[in-house]
């Protein structure tokens, strides 16, 4: 695949989990809750669980970012967006949605629809892309403008389809948890 | 010409973020705009049966003097919305046909009761005038005094086992549809969506809207 093709990909993968990874930094508590709420394994272990998908997203990011590293950082994003799909799906199969999906960040209490399992679908399948080595070519500054402006562009667009995809039932929530 | 690529290159590059920001600028407005209208239960006032008392079985007079099930467990499993309604009252005419599209959008099924009170005549030339379902067309006071209703138009939605899941005042189709919402959000009023201070100010002010029309002579 093109350079240019992977780093986007890479560069928008790596900021959408050093995102995860910092709000699990900045409200490790609020993320143990979360974890809970999916009630997918022991309330005891959860601060682990939440320990563990923390430094599995630092190391998706960082290997991402790195050269020579696309697919080991490839593959790591691919196992956790699938642990992630598979946390919301059992909870969709037992009819739990009103169940904080932790993906917005804390404070941003966002229900489980199936429109995050598309979401992280999408993910998932630029996770993929990245597994594929980029073919080898002379990369100039306009390449380096390609790779920047399309992956700020991705960011953006993902954050506004994750936002769409919490809404409506978001803002009842926040106000009954307060 | 290579020089024109990537001058359009770049120009474009600049536009598509330009667009990307504006998605999310729109996105953030339109969460916004899902807070402040929120999806509420109706303005219900503090008397009468609250939203999760069960309506006993009563078996009332429809215009013809046939008694007509309301309230108690529904065989079909509808949900049932009593409307109390009154010829007299304009708000409740002018709400009949938005009443019919509301209860359309409404999946599985609802049963809809007029209920009103007063001499039959009226109701008779109302309701052939209106075009209304006349076997489910209620008239006995006892039923508006159940409820405690005090103003029209006033609804009530009952789940099919006859327990009250939204009461209030409707004057609007917001009002109805909202009626709906509290039931799928398990919501009571709108006073215990909004919470705090403004329940306050809700209760406040229907009390003094209370008060006011009890002063001038109370049902309109």
């Amino acid at each position: 695949m093109d350079p240019v093709v992977v780093g986007i990909l890479r560069a928008t993968l790596a900021f959408v989990f050093a995102q995860a990874a910092l709000h699990k930094l900045r409200d490790h508590a609020a993320f143990d809750t979360i974890v809970r709420g999916h009630r997918l394994v022991p309330d005891a272990s959860a601060p682990a669980v939440t320990g563990l998908l923390l430094v599995g997203e630092l190391a998706a990011a960082l290997a991402l970012l790195a050269p020579g590293a696309a697919r080991l950082g490839g593959g790591l994003a691919l196992t956790l967006l699938t642990v992630y799909s598979l946390a919301i799906g059992t909870n969709l199969a037992r009819g739990r949605r009103d169940v904080d999906c932790g993906c917005l960040g804390p404070g941003h209490r966002q229900p489980l629809t199936g429109w995050l399992l598309v979401r992280n679908g999408l993910l998932a399948a630029l996770a993929a892309a990245c597994l594929i080595p980029a073919s080898p070519r002379t990369v100039s500054w306009l390449d380096v403008v390609s790779v920047f402006a399309g992956a700020l562009v991705l960011i953006l667009v993902q954050s506004a389809a994750t936002r769409l995809a919490g809404m409506g039932f978001r803002t009842l929530a926040a106000r009954r948890s307060a | 010409m290579s020089e024109a690529l990537v001058v359009s290159h770049l120009v474009l590059w600049a536009l598509v973020v330009v667009l990307a920001l504006v998605v999310v600028a729109l996105t953030r407005q339109i969460g916004l705009l899902h807070e402040r209208i929120a999806p509420v239960g109706a303005l219900a006032l503090r008397r009468g049966p609250q939203v999760g008392e069960a309506t006993p079985e009563m078996w009332l007079p429809d215009l013809s003097g046939r008694r007509v099930r309301v309230g108690g467990a529904d065989a079909l499993a509808r949900r049932t919305l009593i409307f109390f309604l009154s010829p007299s009252c304009p708000v409740c005419k002018t709400l009949l046909p938005t009443l019919e599209r509301v209860l359309a959008e409404q999946s599985g099924g609802v049963r809809l009761v007029y209920a009103s009170d007063g001499p039959s005549d009226d109701h008779r030339a109302f309701v052939r005038e209106r075009g209304l379902d006349e076997t489910e067309y209620v008239l006995s006071e006892s039923l508006g005094l159940h409820f405690a209703v005090s103003k029209l138009p006033y609804a009530v939605l009952l789940d099919p086992a006859g327990v009250i899941r939204a009461i209030g005042i409707v004057n609007t189709r917001e009002h109805l549809e909202s009626l709906f919402e509290a039931d799928r959000l398990g919501v009571a009023s709108l006073q215990e969506y909004l919470g705090g201070l403004e329940v306050e100010l809700a209760t406040r002010s229907t009390d003094a809207a209370d008060r006011a029309s009890a002063a001038s002579g109370g049902r309109s």
